[in-house]
């Protein structure tokens, strides 16, 4: 087990990659009444075409089969997970996305005995056909409460112009046709092979003692049995400009127009971890220099009547992809896009690029990050997300710290290209 | 503790020395009013926007961008009979400020800004930034159609309140109204406003007291008088169920229930209450979960919740519109069995200890601290001890839990109808 010290925001991190592969990550928050742990897999709903362990072949399942074994793992033969955390009080929840599925749990005590039920609920698969089918009237509920979310069907409008080949254009859910198909066996395939401790990980934080807490997953571990590690190899649809969708629009029950914008990354991003964090960063102070409310074009936008404080936009990075989006509800979203576009376009001579404004934009996140550290569940989320190989969140103050005018400008040029461009809106039905 | 600035202006101060940040919030408050809450509710988008010194938002951001990012904002909520009208503020401590200044004190005169330099001209507001939050405000009002849950929720409460105009209009007021207002009697509320509603300023974090105290003593506000409205509103029970079916152009449909309730904050018989609403709807592991969801997959949501202020227990359920009479049913089934007491030991249990982890996970949260720190101010029963909360929670009895559900009678049911049929 590895102990750092970080002393500038006086935090202390406990690591340690056991036998199995299982990377745990601990930080004590003594003050805290709370302990909160994560359970991640480096799955999600992108990953639907994989050579399954002990396999040789790839092979194709149902969209919506990661958020669906998440739903499933959480019965089990004699008892549903979610009453026993609650009689351990502790709550429970679990989330999937693009690429991650993490099963949590936050408690206020029996603090090793909750961790135990975490660990052990996800490494102890329960399927029958019978309980599969029983999910997708539920599932379907969920599928169908999203289908009229207008800003999640913005947001998929733009993903599947922009990747229309790549599933990170399908719902994370799925369809109800497509889990209609998902059987038990399906999910044995998928667990089997992404639910190896060599591609997990657990991040707890709060309320502990480290050297016990590690100790007690050491030997939680120690009594399991699991086959030798695979590197998992994973197969994405090949895709390139020509097939992004350069504008489309739906019709649904709303009473304004809303209208997106998204980026397409076709630059490759750096491979080591802490220059693709310092990659994001820059982006992201980027975006901020030229959009941010402390630009003139937000206020110029802002004023004509163009966008007001539904007006956002956010630069993506993950797991074979990168995007940057900005929507709004306006009455104008034709001409909103293309303000926004010629924004983008132009971005390299902007006069916002200044010294100043980034040093500004600088503390403005530093400060935002500081305050982030006062969040058990953002930094559990952020350290499990796992995006930056030995980079972490709290390596994030050096970098901002970093980041030159010369960075943003490389950044640009980069990021930045004409057929990478699409827009996306939804009219009133 | 708590340093009166005025007559009726409170400073409430929170040492801690567990979070990076520290919040603060000014609340202003009044009784409840369906004009009023319109005209809180404007004001509140324009002094978020700008103000006399800082005339447009970016002015405003790079002052909050200069305080190493902070978190500001407007908001308008209400409690019962009182409405609010609250500024937040949200900074980092200033031991992690890398060259010693002090983001705390230049954040007092930040609000002292905001609150005592709005962007009045003349007697009105200037006239650009008032027609342009207008028309924003009366957008957004419009766009929470948008939201169905939200929009089954506010049609709910309309049927519900049917006999209270304050209460049935949304904290953030009516396009009628609020379309009504002008630059210049938008300033005359403003100056009302300021010189009449109590107000309470709640600092918590890694501060001193007295630092505190010698940063908000002269403030500006004056002495004000007390208002008198009782801070819970008690609906009258209506012999008629009110019923409202609406179809729209959605994919699911929505069956959304309000029960009278006489029950209030931090009466008897208030724990008992917050264990059967965990029972009822709260909690997955309550009837309505396990019945409507998990037996018979017909939701993917089926919860209830309390409006303890206002006498008012409601059920919202995501469903396909085929079942809305089997789902209905069961709903109704449910409250019987509590009626009946028919609760198992283990679920009692767990309700109870489930309800313990909230509350002590609410003792991490700043933003929670703050608002219990209010209410104990306000309704003083209200100020107990850790033990004394936890033991309130364990001495609820079955027969409690039925005394509860006996008062918890059905008055409103809204059905959202969808395509899906």
């Amino acid at each position: 087990m590895k102990k750092i010290f970080y002393p500038s925001i006086n935090e202390t991190l406990y690591t340690g990659i056991l036998d199995n592969g299982l990377e745990v990550t601990l930080l004590p928050k003594p003050d805290f009444h709370k302990t909160y742990g994560l359970f991640t897999t480096n799955y999600g709903s992108i990953d639907n075409e994989f050579i399954p362990l002990g396999h040789d072949s790839f092979t194709k399942v149902p969209d919506g089969i990661a958020h669906f074994l998440e739903h499933k793992l959480f019965e089990k033969e004699d008892e549903d997970v979610f009453q026993k955390f609650g009689r351990q009080g502790a709550s429970s929840n679990a989330f999937t996305s693009f690429t991650r599925t993490s099963y949590l749990f936050s408690s206020t005590d029996n603090m090793l005995e909750n961790i135990q039920t975490l660990i052990d609920f996800v490494q102890d698969p329960y399927f029958t056909e019978e309980s599969v089918n029983k999910e997708k009237g539920i599932i379907g509920q969920e599928i169908q409460m999203y289908q009229d979310d207008p800003n999640w069907r913005l947001y998929f409008g733009i993903l599947n112009n922009l990747y229309p080949k790549h599933p990170l254009h399908i719902d994370i859910a799925g369809t109800e046709e497509s889990i209609s198909h998902i059987t038990a066996e399906d999910l044995y395939l998928c667990y089997n092979t992404f639910y190896h401790p060599s591609n997990m990980n657990i991040f707890i934080v709060g309320k502990m003692d480290p050297e016990q807490l590690m100790q007690f997953i050491i030997d939680n571990q120690k009594q399991k049995e699991f086959v030798k590690a695979q590197p998992i190899e994973r197969r994405f649809p090949v895709e390139n400009a020509k097939d992004i969708i350069k504008e489309d629009q739906i019709n649904l029950s709303v009473s304004r127009p809303k209208a997106i914008v998204g980026l397409k990354g076709l630059d490759d991003v750096p491979e080591d971890g802490f220059e693709r964090l310092k990659y994001q960063t820059t982006l992201q102070l980027l975006l901020q220099l030229l959009f941010g409310d402390t630009s003139e074009s937000y206020l110029s936008m802002y004023n004509e009547g163009l966008i007001d404080d539904s007006f956002s936009f956010e630069f993506t990075l993950d797991r074979s992809f990168h995007f940057a989006d900005f929507s709004t509800d306006t009455n104008e979203p034709e001409r909103f896009a293309n303000q926004m576009i010629n924004l983008i376009l132009k971005s390299k001579d902007s006069p916002e690029l200044t010294e100043r404004n980034l040093n500004l934009a600088k503390r403005k996140m530093m400060g935002k990050h500081l305050k982030s550290l006062d969040s058990l569940e953002y930094i559990a989320n952020q350290f499990s997300g796992a995006k930056f190989g030995d980079t972490t969140l709290f390596d994030l103050a050096e970098i901002i710290d970093s980041i030159e005018l010369d960075d943003l400008l490389a950044a640009q040029e980069a990021f930045v290209r004409p057929e990478g461009l699409s827009r996306f809106f939804i009219y009133p039905k | 503790m708590t340093f009166e600035l005025n007559k009726q202006v409170n400073l409430h101060v929170i040492p801690t020395e567990k979070y990076k940040t520290v919040r603060v919030l000014v609340r202003f408050a009044t009784p409840l009013n369906k004009v009023t809450s319109s005209q809180r509710s404007l004001l509140a988008s324009l002094m978020e926007t700008n103000s006399l010194n800082y005339p447009d938002q970016v002015a405003l951001s790079k002052k909050l961008s200069d305080l190493y990012g902070a978190g500001f904002g407007i908001g308008v909520s209400r409690s019962g009979n009182e409405h609010y009208f609250t500024i937040s503020l949200n900074i980092i401590n200033d031991d992690l400020v890398p060259n010693g200044t002090s983001v705390l004190e230049s954040s007092v005169a930040f609000l002292k800004e905001i609150i005592f330099s709005p962007n009045i001209k003349d007697g009105s507001f200037e006239q650009d930034t008032f027609n342009r939050e207008q028309a924003n405000l009366i957008e957004y009002i419009n766009s929470i159609f948008d939201d169905k849950q939200t929009y089954a929720a506010l049609s709910l409460q309309n049927l519900f309140f049917s006999q209270s105009s304050s209460q049935r209009t949304p904290s953030f007021g009516d396009v009628e109204t609020i379309e009504k207002e002008t630059a210049a009697s938008l300033a005359d509320y403003y100056k009302e406003m300021i010189a009449n509603d109590r107000v309470d300023i709640l600092v918590i974090g890694n501060v001193a007291e007295g630092y505190v105290e010698r940063c908000f003593k002269d403030f500006g506000f004056s002495d004000r008088e007390a208002f008198s409205v009782p801070l819970f509103y008690q609906p009258p029970f209506q012999n008629v169920i009110q019923q409202k079916t609406e179809s729209l152009p959605v994919v699911q449909s929505k069956l959304n229930l309000a029960y009278h309730c006489d029950i209030f904050y931090y009466d008897d018989l208030y724990f008992a209450l917050m264990v059967f609403n965990g029972l009822f709807g709260g909690f997955p592991h309550s009837k309505l979960f396990l019945n409507v969801r998990e037996k018979h997959s017909l939701a993917y949501y089926a919860s209830s919740a309390l409006e303890p202020f206002r006498g008012l227990v409601t059920v919202q359920t995501g469903i396909d519109g085929n079942n809305r009479e089997k789902v209905l049913r069961l709903i109704n089934e449910q409250l019987k069995e509590l009626v009946k007491g028919k609760v198992s030991e283990e679920d009692l249990h767990q309700t109870k200890v489930m309800l313990k982890n909230q509350y002590l996970l609410g003792l991490d949260n700043q933003r929670a601290l703050l608002e219990q720190a209010y209410l104990k101010v306000k309704v003083p029963v209200a100020d107990i001890s850790q033990e004394e909360w936890l033991g309130r929670i364990d001495a609820v009895t079955i027969a409690d839990i039925q005394e509860v559900a006996k008062s918890v009678r059905l008055q409103a049911v809204y059905f959202m109808e969808g395509e899906r049929n």
